[in-house]
């Protein structure tokens, strides 16, 4: 049976005097202009103030900050105005020690017969544990947020395109690079819509390859052409991994799709590359051969007239693949990094007149250097010798007509401009930007005339070694000038 | 039209010719006009509305390159009055809305014949010879309640924070509670009210109008109401007795009289 309580604690726990004093909240009441009127001990022991310097002295927002005031004005009297009561506003009441604690505000109006308020009874909660707590929440929250959009924008901004599908391997997420890439439209894509920008070469190969890749779990590497936005298919790897949760089952698959359309070019270039300096090495050989086979003919009885022509036959070819191979050898130190440059101060004249002898001895083409014969350099002689040749020999090659080629140097400020110019047919303007190119051959046909169509690529190599510059002039029907510039 | 009246939650009630357009100040919407409105409706047309953002307003109109002046609300003011043709009407608005009005008839005064600003201010930041109130501090610690009252454990405000776009079953508790509101949008409405600075465009006034001013107002005190009325044309001041921003809500009566006075 349980304990009586006797009746003098009885009337100690409805003693609404003891009640309202000592409650664990403040109660406060005050008149419409928030002159307080009443309030109990609770309160005034957390305002450290006595109830004498309260009643009638204060109004409710002495207690408030400034901004709390505004609030209190803005939104707590309109409200309690309007529906009569007020639930658990937040404040900040300030203590007579100036220091302040969070509360709890909730409160109702007490109406006059004209419906106007006339006083607001209101409880006090303090809540300043809660508050720190709210904090922290609030904190986490916006550490939440801004995380949420780093990513985002790293999930959106990074240069693939990546995407996600659900374990069936439907397509639910993609970013903003994959979006702007095919000018979907925005958060809305179906899968047929993606379907059909995949070049149909490749279409059902990637849906058979997915279907397979989803039911077994095996990660999808696959290289399809993807029609881009402005209706021009490029080559991209389409890559995607399972996401297998704590049970081993696959809940997720993350994709990407890496352009690789310039590498597949590069590949395609290079097979070409191939194609042609087999091509160019075989030309010299066969020569050669058929040059071998005669004079192995005539080993036994050497004809005195034919000897000297047939070795200065061999020797021409020999000196051709032997040019052939150190271009390819140029071109793979180029593209491993490794052009040295030997630096000494030599004078230019003379290494143009060297350079050019072998022109001059053919005797087709009447060669003019024109410059300050007491002019030097410091650059690496061989290399500059070896682009001149290379200008020069591509004269002779595009402008077999044009009998004079005109070197010409001269000093301008802190650099020394070298051109070499030829009365040739020119070069058509929209050639110009890719002489320079690796592989690059003015006729890509490939018939009319010899070579890799390194040389220049190599010469643009050798000027940029140098911290110089170069580039071409042409004139349909005029003639073109190559020039270059090397800093002195 | 209809866009607009949707878009603004446009009411119109009454049965006299001459429109009266009433303004909801910041942090609330168009109820905080239900003790007054009954006095004007058997004389006057009365339009009600929400600026774009608040109360029942078509939220996803609301966009902070346009609502981030108070040209953008003084440009909702003027939509309404061209949706319902109106002309020579008397403007009401409280708090921040006496600017927007003002703004709205500087650019459009047509559409006005009279406009009763209810504790109005042109700059509620101190300035140099100029007392506003408040100093940048105290309306800092204005947005820190704002924000803890919006997102914090507060339940008065706590239906706008259910009022979320993902869910949207939870929206009626948004439109039912008073002065509740979308959190973003209250905070950019807070800055755009309290850091405008409108003292230039007082003169500019052609339209006759009132300031009533309570005795005792921390949010447009007394100095604010007189500033007004000294840098308006043809602008009278009538100081009421009731206390708090809100006489509208707080004193109905008198300032149901003091508005009936002047038009």
């Amino acid at each position: 049976m349980p304990e009586q309580i006797n009746k003098e604690m009885l009337a100690l726990l409805d003693d609404a005097d003891a009640l309202y004093h000592n409650a664990p909240c403040g109660y406060v009441s005050f008149l419409a202009n928030g002159t307080i009127v009443k309030i109990n001990r609770t309160l005034l022991t957390w305002l450290g103030y006595t109830a004498d310097e309260i009643l009638y002295q204060k109004k409710f927002g002495d207690f408030l900050s400034k901004g709390g005031q505004i609030h209190y004005e803005m939104f707590f009297r309109p409200m309690l105005n309007v529906s009569g009561s007020v639930k658990e506003l937040s404040y900040e009441l300030v203590k007579s020690d100036g220091s302040a604690f969070h509360v709890l505000f909730s409160a109702i109006a007490i109406r006059g017969e004209s419906n106007a308020v006339q006083a607001v009874n209101a409880i006090i909660t303090d809540n300043t544990d809660r508050k720190h707590y709210e904090k922290e929440i609030l904190l986490a929250k916006k550490l939440a947020e801004g995380e949420k959009k780093t990513f985002q924008f790293l999930a959106d901004l990074i240069p693939e395109m990546i995407w996600t599908a659900k374990a069936d391997g439907e397509i639910d997420y993609v970013n903003q690079r994959f979006i702007y890439y095919f000018n979907l439209p925005e958060k809305s894509f179906s899968l047929n819509v993606i379907l059909s920008k995949i070049h149909s070469e490749d279409r059902n190969i990637f849906i058979s390859t997915w279907k397979a890749n989803v039911l077994s779990g095996q990660d999808l590497h696959i290289e399809l052409k993807l029609l881009n936005k402005h209706e021009e298919y490029e080559w991209h790897l389409v890559k995607a991994v399972p996401y297998r949760n704590e049970e081993n089952q696959i809940t997720k698959w993350f994709g990407s799709c890496t352009n690789i359309n310039e590498h597949k070019r590069a590949l395609k270039k290079k097979d070409e590359f191939m194609s042609i300096a087999s091509h160019e090495l075989k030309t010299p050989i066969t020569s050669l051969m058929g040059t071998l086979q005669l004079l192995d003919r005539m080993k036994n009885d050497p004809s005195p007239k034919m000897l000297p022509n047939l070795i200065e036959r061999a020797n021409k070819n020999i000196r051709k693949v032997n040019s052939l191979v150190g271009e390819l050898l140029n071109v793979s130190q180029l593209n491993e990094g490794q052009l040295h440059l030997t630096k000494t101060t030599f004078n230019i004249a003379e290494m143009i007149t060297n350079s050019c002898h072998h022109v001059r001895t053919e005797g087709i083409f009447d060669v003019v250097v024109k410059g300050d014969e007491k002019l030097k350099i410091c650059a690496d002689e061989s290399r500059i010798e070896q682009v001149l040749i290379n200008f020069v020999n591509n004269a002779v090659k595009y402008a077999p007509n044009s009998k004079q080629i005109v070197i010409s140097f001269e000093q301008q400020a802190e650099q020394v401009k070298f051109c070499v110019t030829d009365k040739g047919p020119g070069i058509p303007l929209e050639k110009l930007p890719h002489l320079f190119d690796r592989y690059f051959r003015v006729d890509s046909s490939g018939s009319q005339y010899s070579g890799l169509g390194l040389g220049l690529y190599i010469c643009a190599e050798i000027i940029k070694k140098h911290n110089g510059r170069y580039g071409v002039d042409s004139q349909l029907g005029d003639g073109t000038t190559f020039w270059f510039t090397l800093p002195c | 039209m209809d866009s607009i009246l949707k878009r603004n939650n446009v009411q119109v009630i009454g049965d006299g010719k001459q429109v009266m357009l009433f303004a909801h100040g910041f942090g609330c919407d168009q109820q905080s006009w239900k003790f007054i409105v009954d006095s004007f409706t058997a004389d006057y047309k009365v339009v009600l509305f929400d600026y774009v953002g608040s109360g029942k307003s078509d939220i996803s109109q609301y966009s902070s390159a346009k609502y981030g002046k108070l040209d953008g609300y003084a440009q909702d003011v003027l939509d309404v009055c061209a949706a319902l043709n109106l002309s020579e009407a008397i403007f009401v608005g409280h708090s921040v809305s006496a600017m927007i009005g003002l703004l709205a008839a500087v650019r459009q005064p047509e559409y006005f014949k009279k406009l009763v600003f209810i504790g109005p201010s042109p700059r509620y930041l101190n300035d140099e010879g100029y007392v506003g109130g408040f100093e940048r501090s105290d309306l800092e610690s204005l947005f820190e309640f704002m924000d803890s009252n919006y997102l914090g454990w507060s339940s008065a405000m706590a239906p706008a924070i259910m009022g979320n776009p993902d869910r949207p079953e939870l929206g009626s508790f948004l439109t039912s509670s008073f002065c509740a509101t979308d959190p973003d949008i209250a905070r950019e409405f807070a800055r755009v009210t309290f850091f405008s600075d409108n003292r230039v465009d007082l003169n500019k006034l052609t339209v006759e109008s009132l300031t009533l001013q309570c005795e005792e107002d921390i949010i447009a005190p007394l100095q604010v109401g007189q500033y007004v009325t000294e840098h308006t044309p043809n602008n009278s001041i009538i100081i009421l007795k009731a206390t708090g921003h809100c006489p509208h809500i707080s004193e109905p009566e008198e300032t149901i009289k003091a508005i009936k006075s002047f038009i």
